[in-house]
């Protein structure tokens, strides 16, 4: 058979086809030579002359290569420009409208790199902030139908404390009578001294009703939870271990359950231990043993330390089990008028409880990068409205050939798409980076802070806001490129379309408006970076540095009595002044702003007792003598502690602050008058006020300092101390293992923790401020980066535009002084606009900050101002620079310039 | 007329009609190529022939318009052949063709006194 693809080939071979396209017409038309081949021989023809026949198709070898070379030719030097009226389909016009797009995107690679990178940090703030939302707010808590879960405190708001520790008694009470609860399971602190494994370590768990693991639907991984005979007085000593201490501590053994656990001197078999999810409170606690009330502790109403978590019945609301819980408070309200005055009940979703704290920032941080994202949608837009003006030509060219304007839109939409798709996939690394990054900043106390990944939510997010930014930004260009007077531009013959008065006035109000919102987001940053600064001015009424702390807890068992205890921390004092690099060494019950401390009511010698619900509190530390010297607190009357004077069997001492000297001897001096802690039963139980010392702030910074009083810890067993505090001549944390091991060598099973600098203690007191205004402020950062270049933008395009203007206004004498004044004064005009708008945004917006802020307005006058001129200043520079390439106009060139 | 002057009016008027020609043919199914050549000569009684230089650069032009699509189908002991069918736009473009032929030739038979039979 003859071979039809090498005579068809033979005759291509000046038509100058890509090779693909040239191998498939050879294909089709050998094929029609050999159908034609076919047909002669069928109807009898010798095959010499049906060949020949078939190869006359092929005559004017010439023609046909003239011919497709016609025909394919022009597609192959370009595609036809979208608009054009052919190919009316759908998909087919899409890919025609995306190869155009990449096309003139790579045409002009700085408009493209620009306009990518401010859209990638508009997408990637948005998709990072919301990725922690994601996981903090909106993800369900690891727990069975956890929107059932609640958390019920004590409602004590007339004594300050809204969401009150229940008091044991109470929470049996309202475990027993109500009748909106599936369950209600008690949680109390527990502190461990885990020992009899290698190195002592100091462990936080929680002693807990028998039924909270069923109350949170979570099984355990290996073994059981607690059984209802486990939680009794005297019952079994069992435990539950979490997934971290299972690995860390057993190397993840299999056969951990029925091992024994010594257990602060005591020995405690595992049961069971908690999936890894399981964290409950928080990461911190590791550890989980039967609550097991005693008969006279279920019977307190006085000590409140427990957390009750509960689960709802199916189909009871919250606001049905509050009321129910009011109506139960209020009955122990009057069966105990004594301790449960004015004591409420409050019901608190889990959800909330968790969340509660970090979720306002949190909407604050997605409302600010949400403007963020704004200001970079008008950047690009403004990017892509000079585009389109300088293009009108092209879309001259392609309305006058018959393009609709529907298809110039959507050709302008996908430019504008395709351009925040790179943004997106870009700022989608940039929030891969940006969450890791803040990860670090977040506070440890958002538990679920480990879990904050990218997931498929996340993703959805980027795609639907950058296909949203897309059409946003793209939107105005495409409406206005499209909407014009063909006529006109013609006429105009190109020089001066661009700066057509519409397209002017919306760049302008891009303009304004991206200043606007701007101004907002310093406004926001400069109130808070306030209020940090404040924050961290404050005096916290010790001398932060050079200060090592730690924690030894010892434990009850090991150490039942006081006078045990005191040997102890007699014998680690002295052992602990004597490292080199150490200057003195105290002991307290708690250290200063770590949210935790001891508060009692006390009695007033000569004052009459406090009715119930109105006592006398005072904020008690249990110190030694060397303490105040330690902590740089300064005595202002009296004296401090002193080892001779204040022994054991000593009269009672006590130093007070000054703030309880005024409220609770107003007007008097407090020194040489008496007080006891809680009610007076013998004489001896009055103690002297022998100094007053300044205020310390013991709680957190931003709150006024309450009452407080120091009791010795020779007098004081009822609170014993955690906490030592090295004041050293050297870095503090290079000693932090000698001090360890001198812990050690009084005694080895002795374990330390919380190993820290005070530094380091009132910084992470401020985490969560320092974390919005660090957000808050490089969000800002980046809005006024973008609204400058957006600025410059669009001074430069106006000067390129008139410089025809300016070389006439140079001709006729203007001095630079003047071009400088036109053009600077066109931007400071638009600024101008924009940070009164601002302002007015700023005003309404900046309250709901009112809670993050310290010492601060919302509308502080001086950071308004301040933050104003910034922005003006910013705006000035951004204008100056093109005035300046304007006053270089050569009024010749200009002129000729047409 | 010539006879020359004859052969010239012949090559233009195929030339005008072509694309009227393979968009009629299209129409109701889809042809390949060989297809379409056959069946113009057939149906013209060899008056109107197409050889492969002549009948593909048209197709393909028409491919290009968007007013055809063709398309490789590979049926059961043959080999691939490309199939062309008459795209939407296509359909329009013949309607509009066919009127304004029509026209044309009832004003070519007005002027010349040719009668259409």
């Amino acid at each position: 058979m003859p071979d039809w693809k090498e005579e068809v080939r033979s005759r291509l071979s000046r038509s100058g086809l890509a090779p693909e396209r040239e191998a498939e017409i050879v294909e089709e038309l050998s094929q029609h030579l050999e159908d034609r081949y076919e047909q002669s021989l069928a109807s009898g023809a010798a095959e010499g002359e049906a060949r020949r026949s078939a190869l006359l198709e092929l005559n004017e070898g010439d023609l046909l290569a003239h011919e497709l070379r016609r025909v394919e030719r022009p597609a192959r030097r370009d595609a036809p420009a979208p608009g054009s009226p052919r190919n009316r389909n759908m998909f087919g016009e899409i890919l025609q409208d995306l190869r155009y797009g990449l096309r003139t995107l790579r045409k002009h690679p700085g408009f493209t790199a620009v306009a990518v990178i401010a859209l990638a940090l508009g997408i990637g703030a948005n998709t990072a902030i919301f990725s922690v939302v994601n996981t903090v707010l909106l993800r369900p808590l690891p727990y069975k139908d956890p929107d059932r879960l609640v958390m019920v405190w004590e409602d004590a708001t007339r004594s300050g404390y809204p969401r009150d520790t229940p008091a044991a008694a109470n929470f049996v009470d309202w475990r027993d009578q109500n009748g909106v609860f599936e369950g209600m399971a008690a949680l109390a602190d527990q502190s461990f001294n885990l020992t009899g494994m290698g190195d002592p370590e100091r462990l936080e768990g929680k002693r807990a009703s028998a039924s909270l693991f069923q109350i949170l639907g979570v099984e355990p991984l290996l073994g059981r939870g607690f059984l209802p005979e486990d939680d009794r007085p005297g019952g079994p000593r069992v435990a539950v271990l979490s997934h971290g201490l299972w690995q860390r501590r057993f190397g993840s053994d299999p056969k951990v359950v029925g091992r024994s656990l010594e257990l602060n001197g005591q020995s405690y078999e595992v049961v069971g231990v908690m999936p890894q999810s399981f964290q409950f409170p928080s990461p911190e606690y590791e550890l989980w043993v039967p609550i097991a009330f005693t008969q006279q502790e279920a019977a307190s109403r006085g000590r409140h330390y427990l957390q009750v978590v509960a689960r709802l019945k199916p189909g009871v609301s919250f606001g049905q089990a509050q009321a129910e819980m009011s109506t139960i408070a209020a009955r122990l309200q009057q069966q105990y008028p004594e301790q449960n005055a004015d004591l409420g009940a409050a019901v608190v979703p889990l959800h909330e409880q968790v969340v509660g704290d970090i979720k306002p920032a949190l909407l604050i941080l997605l409302g600010a990068v949400g403007f963020v994202l704004l200001v970079a949608c008008a950047n690009v837009a403004n990017l892509l409205l000079a585009r389109a003006a300088a293009r009108q030509k092209e879309i001259a060219l392609r309305v006058a050939l018959g393009a609709s304007r529907a298809r110039l839109i959507r050709q302008f939409l996908t430019e504008s798409v395709l351009l925040a798709a790179l943004g997106g996939v870009l700022g989608l690394l940039l929030a891969l980076w940006g969450v890791n990054l803040l990860k670090a900043f977040i506070p440890d106390s958002i538990s679920q802070v480990r879990a904050i990944t990218v997931d498929a939510k996340v993703l959805g997010f980027t795609l639907v806001v950058s296909l949203l930014t897309g059409l946003i930004f793209g939107l105005a260009p495409a409406m206005q490129a499209s909407n014009f007077n063909l006529n006109e531009t013609l006429k105009e013959g190109g020089r001066d379309a661009a700066a057509g008065s519409k397209g002017k006035r919306i760049r302008s109000l891009l303009v304004v408006a991206e200043v606007a919102v701007s101004l907002v987001l310093l406004v926001g940053a400069g109130l808070l970076i306030n209020s940090f600064l404040r924050l961290r001015g404050v005096e916290p009424g010790f001398k932060p540095s050079n200060l090592l702390t730690m924690s030894a807890v010892l434990p009850q068992q090991k150490y039942p009595d006081h006078t045990r205890r005191t040997a102890f921390y007699d014998e680690l004092i002295r052992r602990v002044e004597a490292v080199p690099g150490v200057k003195s060494a105290a002991i307290a019950n708690w250290i200063p702003l770590i949210r935790q401390g001891d508060s009692t009511s006390i009695t007033v010698e000569g004052q009459p007792p406090a009715e119930p619900g109105k006592e006398k509190m005072m904020v008690t530390r249990v110190v030694n003598p060397h303490y105040f010297q330690t902590m740089g607190v300064q005595l202002s009357r009296g004296r401090a502690f002193d080892e001779s004077q204040d022994r054991a069997d000593s009269p009672g001492a006590v130093i007070i602050s000054e703030t309880a000297a005024r409220r609770y001897w107003p007007g008097e001096d407090a020194l040489g008058k008496r007080l006891a802690v809680g009610r007076v039963e013998s004489p001896d139980d009055w103690l002297t006020v022998v100094g007053v010392v300044n205020d310390v702030k013991q709680f957190q910074l931003d709150a006024e300092p309450r009452p407080q009083m120091y009791l010795s810890y020779k007098q004081a067993g009822f609170f014993a101390p955690r906490y030592l505090i090295v004041s050293t001549s050297v870095e503090p944390l290079s000693l932090a293992s000698a001090v360890r091991n001198t812990v050690w060598s009084v005694d080895r099973d002795q374990p330390v923790s919380h190993v820290r600098t005070m530094e380091d203690v009132l910084s992470d007191s401020i985490a969560r401020q320092r974390f919005t205004m660090l957000l808050l402020g490089i969000f800002a950062a980046v809005a006024l980066l973008l609204a400058a270049v957006g600025l410059y933008g669009v001074m430069s395009y106006t000067v390129a535009q008139r410089t025809r203007e300016i070389g006439v206004r140079m001709a006729l004498g203007a001095q630079r002084r003047d071009v400088l004044r036109l053009v600077v004064g066109q931007g400071l005009k638009l600024v101008l606009i924009g940070v009164a708008l601002g302002l007015v945004l700023a005003f309404l917006l900046t309250r709901v900050m009112s809670s993050f802020l310290f010492g601060v307005s919302p509308t502080d006058p001086a950071t308004l101002a301040t933050i104003s001129l910034v922005l003006v200043f910013v705006a000035l520079l951004a204008s100056y620079i093109p005035a300046r390439r304007a006053t270089k106009v050569d009024p010749l060139i200009a002129l000729r310039y047409e | 007329m010539t006879y020359i002057g004859s052969h010239i009016l012949a090559r233009e008027l195929k030339k005008g009609s072509a694309e009227l020609l393979i968009l009629s043919l299209v129409e109701d199914r889809p042809r390949h190529g060989y297809e379409v050549g056959s069946l113009i000569e057939q149906r013209s009684g060899g008056v109107l022939r197409f050889n492969v230089a002549s009948l593909y650069p048209l197709l393909y032009r028409l491919e290009k318009r968007g007013w055809i699509q063709g398309r490789w189908v590979e049926k059961a002991g043959q080999r691939r052949r490309r199939y062309y069918r008459l795209t939407p736009e296509g359909k329009k473009v013949l309607a509009a063709q066919r009127d304004t032929w029509l026209e044309f030739v009832e004003a070519i038979g007005l002027i010349t006194g040719i009668k259409h039979a």
